[in-house]
């Protein structure tokens, strides 16, 4: 028993053409232009690797590269636990948890601009929020600058993000949590199991093919966002919270340097074909299908 | 009964062909334009227009500036061009020196030169600024004032900012309007308020004669009186404490700085003074002055800060002459005065000089200070690659923009400060001028 | 669970809940605002029209004299079809990653998954050339199109979705002698009902809120979608804030009632099959 030949073809006919069409054929050519220097508006010039080597003679490129870094290794752990917390939370019988499923996703809808003033206006070091509440308590005369300040930049974004985006990855944990069938928490219950132990020992391990997938999903995510740094930070202070794709969008529509963008792009994305990999690779060693 | 069919069809085929012939006389004009808040005060000009040359029909759109410039470059390279689009003094070049752009001296010298203010021309010039010819022209232009709140003079006992204010004069005024009745090291009140915007400080570098790039343009050079223009705004928030540092700001945007009474001066772009107006809502009175000249400024010389924005034409347009025919009429004297927003002003001199545009009856009451500024402009840093080095619009957390900042938070002192965008300014600009 | 503990979970819930919806909170109360009210130093989270003549006055604006109808109508067909097309077309492409063997497979979804990563912003010139000679421009299509076709996110999701599935349900589906077709239209799909709905959402949004790609395919004011409506509002010189937070009010809106209505679908023990385990 089993599926004919030719099928999966034939199931694949739009994904094909799709990749081919509008991925491959357009990558290919940016990547033809990565070796251009191109504005855009003027045919492109062959340069050979100078753009590459411009990247890499920069210390600006670097700075950004270490930013992106940091942004993906401390985003993709903490949107993963506080999305998984939130739908854990909101995945059960109780009275109200269609409309807490509604509000914690509010943050995913909610208009970038909106988030972001409102968020400068609760960071604000004299007139925010926060400062309000502290100084009830405290005598303090100005809180750190958690967005001005070169120091805290990048990480006060990542929180941001990681509120904003939180309610995404809530609504694919709980896709997920609706294939772990019932029976095995009644039968964990009759064994007297803590929560904490069916949490552990029920819910994680069957929901790993999730956890898998939100992984990759976020990780891809986290190297893809720059509208909320766009609007709060603008990469600043000099630089201290750019990312790659915050710096390929300014390059490619700012400073119309296609070609340079498009050779930022390419290290982009050899950056995460080598992690994406490295996850596939490793990913029998956690991950349980149900057969 | 023949013979009135015949005559029926040849009437009919003599009405179709002569409907035909005047069709074939109309020709399109796509204008892309920049400001989708005037977009109907601009598209009634057009209709305006139309109505005037029933041959030429206008295609109209507008784009905020974000979507403005990456879908006219798309257009650009797939020589789909509009023929009459927006230009800004950042970028027009570039585009210039990669012939996308239509060379309209001869038209433009057959303007009557006393009807504009042709001193910001020059910046549409290329590639030198002074002699060489004209590739766009500006529709308006916008200049760089001192505002100052004159509830807050009142209140300290200083008098309003003259004509003859020295540097010396300014910085004892904002001592005076600075204010830290809790005594707690922040005040309440500032004196003043910059960062490292190029409205915030070119004015005060050109007010001294200073430049910062070199005599060709193609180098960041900065001068000792640029040194000294610098220094002196780092002093005023490092030493005295009369500004606030640029992170302290987060949270308020930059340009509510002055509406919601946190600084007593500001110096920054003439088109805010719409938005002060919205604003502040009448909470205080407040009027603009001139950027105080100098210590090394040459005597009887002034240079004011400002640059157009400009109209161009396609250099693949199709319609030369109907395309100039629309350029002129958008400069000209029927341009609604709604579709400048206050603070910014009409290339036709004689609507600027209107009591409409004066505005006498609102805030601030010195309008003609503007104008008689834009006799004093013409001097620019825009370069090839200006966005990038200046770290101007979006990208304001770099670059020179970025770097001023830092001496504002006390990350860096004025001479690292320089040295800095000295060194990547000039890595940028040593793409775009290779040769030197 | 116990009374106590019951507690707890809504103490627990109504903190975050806090959290998330002051900015929500906060763009609802400055679209009934004037300008210079929205941006106090203090913002007040009462709007002074509230409730008296004019309160409505922002959204008048742009409903009536900004077609933002048009624009949300646009919006609708362009991120409904969008989505609807995706749900089928990642989900037959998912299926056939999940249960099929294939020459290439894992390359082919290596690539899929991998080209996701080229940003936008250096494929949409080559894209648009593309567009062109398809003779596209000022058509709904290449906002529609691409979207379908290439759905890495979709396949992913139901590839992972449907590898999860117990092989005894494909077995007993061949001894019924179903085709292929069957087998994935009638045996599979109806249990994948979780992920559709999270694609349809998912996917929905993300058309929804997409701007470059209407930005550079579309010059007609009738065929503007909702984002380039917004985008009216920023100026050269300015952005006419209260007008852009009635807009946004209003176009995420439909966001809210599609993750409404999709979100009982997750509902456990959707999964018909009690054959699992």
């Amino acid at each position: 028993m089993q599926y004919r030949k030719f099928t999966p073809w034939l199931f694949l006919i739009p994904t094909l053409l799709g990749l081919i069409l509008f991925r491959l054929g357009p990558m290919l050519a940016a990547g033809l232009a990565s070796f251009t220097r191109w504005s855009v508006f003027s045919p492109p010039e062959w340069i050979g690797l100078g753009n590459y080597i411009e990247l890499f003679n920069s210390d600006v490129f670097l700075l950004i590269l270490r930013n992106t870094i940091i942004f993906s290794l401390l985003f993709v752990p903490g949107v993963m636990a506080v999305a998984l917390l939130l739908a854990v939370l909101v995945n059960n019988r109780l009275k109200g948890m269609t409309f807490f499923r509604g509000l914690f996703y509010l943050p995913v809808i909610t208009s970038v601009v909106s988030i972001g003033v409102i968020w400068s206006w609760i960071l604000s070091p004299r007139f925010g929020l926060l400062y309000q509440l502290v100084s009830k308590f405290f005598n303090v005369v100005r809180l750190p600058s958690f967005l001005g300040d070169a120091r805290y930049a990048l990480l006060t974004l990542i929180v941001v993000y990681i509120w904003k985006m939180a309610g995404y990855f809530m609504i694919l944990f709980l896709a997920g949590l609706q294939n772990i069938p019932e029976i095995y928490y009644e039968a964990a219950t009759i064994d007297g199991a803590s929560i904490w132990q069916k949490f552990r020992h029920i819910t994680l391990p069957l929901l790993s093919p999730t956890t898998f997938f939100i992984l990759i999903m976020s990780l891809i995510t986290s190297l893809k966002t720059f509208e909320l740094t766009y609007i709060m930070t603008q990469g600043g202070p000099n630089y201290a919270s750019s990312t790659l794709i915050f710096s390929i969008y300014v390059n490619a529509f700012k400073h119309f340097r296609m070609g340079y963008a498009s050779a930022m792009s390419y290290i982009l994305f050899i950056m995460v074909g080598v992690v994406t990999y490295l996850n596939f690779k490793f990913k029998d060693r956690w991950v349980n299908y149900s057969e | 009964m023949r013979k009135s069919l015949i005559i029926t069809i040849l009437a009919i085929l003599l009405v179709s062909v002569f409907a035909f012939a005047v069709m074939a006389e109309t020709t399109t004009i796509r204008y892309f334009m920049w400001d989708p808040e005037f977009k109907d005060l601009e598209q009634e000009l057009i209709n305006q227009f139309e109505k005037e040359n029933p041959d030429i029909k206008v295609e109209f759109t507008a784009l905020e500036p974000s979507n403005y410039w990456p879908k006219i470059s798309a257009m650009a390279s797939a020589g789909e061009l509009p023929d009459v689009f927006n230009m800004s003094s950042g970028y027009v070049d570039q585009w210039a020196r990669d012939g996308l752009l239509m060379n309209i001296q001869d038209k433009v010298d057959q303007l009557p030169a006393d009807d504009y203010f042709t001193k910001v021309f020059s910046t549409m010039r290329y590639p030198d600024k002074e002699s060489s010819d004209m590739y766009g022209i500006p529709y308006a232009w916008v200049t760089t004032v001192l505002y100052y709140n004159k509830d807050m003079f009142d209140t300290a006992g200083v008098e309003y900012p003259s004509d003859n204010w020295t540097w010396e004069d300014f910085r004892k005024a904002t001592q005076k309007l600075t204010l830290d009745e809790n005594e707690d090291g922040v005040p309440e009140q500032y004196g003043f308020w910059w960062y490292g915007r190029y409205a915030h400080v070119e004015p005060w570098i050109y007010a001294n004669g200073g430049r910062i790039l070199n005599q060709e343009k193609t180098r960041i050079a900065v001068d000792d009186k640029a040194k000294e223009a610098i220094q002196f705004l780092a002093d005023l928030s490092n030493k005295y404490n009369v500004s606030p540092p640029k992170k302290d700001t987060v949270g308020i945007r930059q340009n509510d700085m002055f509406p919601l009474q946190q600084t007593a001066m500001w110096v920054d772009g003439s088109w805010n003074i719409a938005h002060i107006r919205n604003m502040s809502q009448g909470a205080f009175d407040w009027g603009i002055a001139k950027v105080p000249a100098g210590p090394s400024a040459e005597p009887g010389e002034y240079n004011a800060y400002g640059w157009p924005d400009s109209i161009v034409i396609s250099k693949t347009t199709s319609n030369k002459d109907a395309a100039w025919k629309l350029v002129k009429y958008l400069i000209g004297k029927n341009r609604p005065l709604e579709s400048y927003m206050a603070g910014k002003v009409p290339i036709y001199k004689s609507l600027a000089n209107s009591e409409e545009w004066l505005e006498k009856d609102k805030k601030p009451q010195e309008m003609d200070i503007i104008l008689e500024l834009g006799e004093n402009m013409g001097r620019t840093s825009f370069t090839i690659g200006w966005g990038e080095w200046r770290g101007y619009a979006d990208t304001g957390g770099a670059g020179m923009n970025g770097v001023l900042d830092s001496i504002t938070n006390g990350e860096m002192t004025v001479e690292e400060a320089i040295t800095t965008f000295t060194k990547y300014g000039n890595e940028v600009l040593e793409r775009y001028y290779p040769e030197q | 669970m116990s009374r106590s503990r019951k507690l707890l979970l809504y103490l627990i819930l109504f903190i975050i809940s806090l959290t998330t919806i002051f900015p929500f909170l906060w763009m609802l109360s400055s679209s009934f605002k004037t300008m210079g009210e929205i941006f106090s130093l203090t913002p007040k989270f009462i709007p002074s029209k509230l409730f008296k003549p004019g309160m409505w006055e922002n959204y008048r604006m742009i409903l009536q004299e900004y077609n933002f109808i048009r624009f949300i109508l646009n919006s609708f067909m362009v991120a409904g079809f969008a989505a609807l097309g995706q749900l089928f077309t990642c989900s037959l492409g998912g299926f056939a990653f999940a249960r099929m063997d294939f020459r290439g497979k894992e390359i082919i979804f290596a690539l899929m998954l991998a080209t996701m990563m080229m940003p936008i912003q250096v494929t949409i010139i080559p894209e648009y050339f593309i567009m062109l000679k398809l003779d596209w421009y000022n058509t709904f299509l290449p906002l529609i199109i691409p979207s379908i076709l290439i759905g890495s996110f979709g396949t992913f999701l139901f590839r992972s979705t449907f590898e999860n599935m117990p092989s005894s349900m494909e077995e007993a589906a061949f001894i019924d002698g179903v085709n292929d077709w069957q087998m994935y239209y009638k045996v599979f799909l109806p249990n994948a009902k979780p992920a559709l709905a999270s694609l349809f959402i998912i996917a929905f949004m993300n058309n929804w809120n997409a701007l470059l790609r209407p930005v550079i395919y579309i010059d007609k004011p009738s065929l503007y979608t909702i984002t380039m409506g917004l985008a009216m509002f920023r100026g050269n010189y300015g952005t006419q804030w209260h007008l852009l937070l009635a807009g946004s009010v209003i176009s995420i809106l439909p966001l809210l009632l599609i993750y409404i209505t999709m979100q009982k679908y997750f509902v456990r023990g959707m999964l018909t099959s009690g054959t699992k385990g």
